[in-house]
């Protein structure tokens, strides 16, 4: 383990610089360029979102009168059409372009579910009403058969519209929470994510709703266990370290990731994550830094492509002493997702998150962020987080 | 995000006032108390309190009355009400924080109805209140100067007596 510090010595010398270095350049930052041959997706707001729905289904009823023969096109979500934009680090749509016809015995039911899934876009902005994806399912059981129908039509509608899920007005289930030295506006109401118990703020999927009006943290935290946030807020962490901590408590949903983008854009503030160390983890950290396959298309508002792998590295168990017996020895689907990791071209650009993952198939061991607990609970808030945001000890 | 740098590091950030145009109306002025009342003092550093007190102010000045105006001068009466309910809870705190506002006012007591009638009856006697608090510390301050003369011989005990006559008058 590295010599004890005194705590007054842990002052997160590094993660402030960071936070300067930030908060300089943040007043020049441009809008994100996005590569040749990729699809740029808006982030609209309601009355936008309406206008592209009318001409959307005006260009329909014109090929209907024109041809007899309508179809629409959409981009493709598959594989094959999913870029990793190098300069941004982003996983970005490509420009395959695919027709659904709506003439054709197989995709009567598919075009049908498309066309109810409009429908109800257009009531839920013209009304300025959100709703979950599971309500759109229930909206038409018969139709929809299966929630994945739906939930695969709510995605079409969305891309075909060149827009994100969230401006559709169709968000997904509230998951995550956040914590810490922020102060927001939610549509009337202020609330100060200091003063709501150690539970925190549950993130609002309805972000069009959410502003950030005040803040004075440093730095942001991204936990991936809700058990590593309850020791955080036990702890009161953001007021010795002035901070906001986030979780999506496991897999990073929509609005988490949308939420922690927003933070980062909106305040300049550097974004710090504490996963597992597992192949899971790190895939939960590289969702945050870069979206997921599957919406691709959402990724400019998605990702945060600043995120820092703060812990814990498999480094960390050697240097901070995690005992043998706290240390779980991968099993074949461990080996197999980090042989996977190392395979995608984000890491092999990132030479110390390739060296860490590889070491840990070398040692074939993986270990939970409760294992640091094996020092005393308050290690973690007291010694291994400071020491890491003094030293500028990630990845 | 308004930047307020802290002495010894790190920075406080504030919401651009351009972003509360879109607000509701009463926002702007929900927002300054907030501020005002929970924030402020939190953030140590006096020099950056003074920078924030200054951009609440000019928050107050460019966003919060102007779109209190706005809605003043227009024709919804539940907006009016909800402005002026606003301007009341304020004119209890501060008064004259809502001296640009006295004009319009004037032009709302035209109307009938009356919980605007009632609302502008309750601010119109903040509006006196404070008037008179200030008439008051006025006199205060002319009364204290004859005391002083009074006692050095320079003016005799029938003027010192006039000026401590005013000042007990307007106090009662």
């Amino acid at each position: 383990m590295a010599k004890k510090s005194k705590n007054q010595d842990l002052d997160l010398k590094a993660a402030k610089m960071l936070f300067n270095e930030y908060l300089e350049r943040g007043r020049e930052e441009k809008p994100i360029d996005l590569p040749k041959g990729t699809v740029k997706i808006d982030d609209l707001k309601r009355k936008q979102a309406l206008e592209k729905l009318y001409k959307l289904v005006d260009d329909i009823i014109r090929k209907i009168y024109a041809t007899g023969r309508p179809s629409i096109t959409l981009p493709s979500r598959t594989s094959s059409n999913i870029i990793w934009d190098e300069e941004n680090d982003l996983l970005l749509l490509g420009e395959q372009i695919m027709e659904k016809q709506f003439h054709s015995l197989t995709s009567v039911a598919d075009i049908t579910r498309l066309m109810r899934v409009l429908e109800k876009v257009n009531e839920l902005l013209i009304k300025d009403l959100h709703a979950t994806k599971r309500e759109i399912f229930y909206s038409d059981v018969k139709l929809f058969q299966d929630q994945k129908n739906s939930d695969k039509s709510i995605e079409d509608v969305a891309t075909m519209l060149y827009t994100t899920r969230n401006s559709t007005h169709i968000v997904a289930s509230a998951k995550g929470s956040c914590i810490g030295r922020l102060r927001i506006r939610d549509k009337n109401d202020i609330i100060d994510l200091e003063g709501l118990g150690s539970g925190g703020w549950t993130i609002s999927p309805m972000l069009d709703n959410i502003e950030i009006i005040e803040s004075d943290a440093e730095f942001i935290l991204v936990v991936e266990k809700d058990a590593a946030m309850i020791r955080l807020s036990e702890d009161r962490f953001w007021r010795k370290y002035p901070c906001i901590i986030l979780t999506a408590k496991g897999a990073a949903d929509i609005a988490t990731r949308m939420f922690l983008r927003r933070l980062n854009k909106d305040l300049n503030l550097p974004v710090f994550s504490l996963v597992d160390s597992d192949p899971y983890g790190h895939y939960i950290h590289s969702v945050y830094l870069r979206g997921s396959k599957r919406l691709s298309y959402e990724s400019p508002f998605l990702a945060t492509p600043e995120i820092k792998l703060l812990g814990v590295l498999t480094r960390d168990l050697d240097k901070y002493k995690v005992p043998k017996d706290c240390r779980l020895p991968m099993n074949k689907m461990d080996i197999k997702r980090t042989k996977e990791l190392l395979n995608e071209d984000f890491v092999k650009n990132n030479k110390q998150w390739e060296q860490d993952l590889k070491l840990a198939l070398n040692l074939k061991i993986k270990a939970e962020i409760q294992a640091l607990s094996s020092h005393g609970f308050e290690f973690l808030t007291d010694q291994y987080l400071p020491e890491k945001l003094t030293t500028g000890d990630w990845i | 995000m308004r930047i307020f740098y802290k002495k010894g590091g790190g920075a406080i950030q504030l919401i651009d006032k351009e972003k509360m145009l879109e607000w509701p109306v009463e926002l702007p002025l929900i927002f300054i108390e907030y501020i005002r009342n929970n924030q402020l003092k939190l953030y140590e550093d006096t020099r950056v309190q003074k920078e924030v007190e200054a951009y609440l102010d000019e928050i107050l000045k460019d966003v919060a009355i102007p779109r209190l105006i706005s809605v003043l001068e227009g024709d919804d009466l539940e907006e009016i009400i909800l402005a002026l309910t606003r301007i009341e809870e304020i004119s209890n705190k501060n008064i004259e924080m809502i001296n640009p506002i006295k004009p319009y006012l004037e032009k709302l007591s035209n109307i009938e109805n009356k919980q605007i009638e009632k609302l502008i009856q309750n601010i119109s006697t903040q509006f006196q209140k404070a008037e008179r608090k200030k008439e008051l510390a006025k006199k205060r301050k002319v009364m204290r100067e004859k005391e002083k003369l009074f006692l050095e011989g320079k003016i005799n005990g029938e003027e010192y007596a006039k000026a401590r006559k005013e000042y007990l008058t307007l106090k009662d």
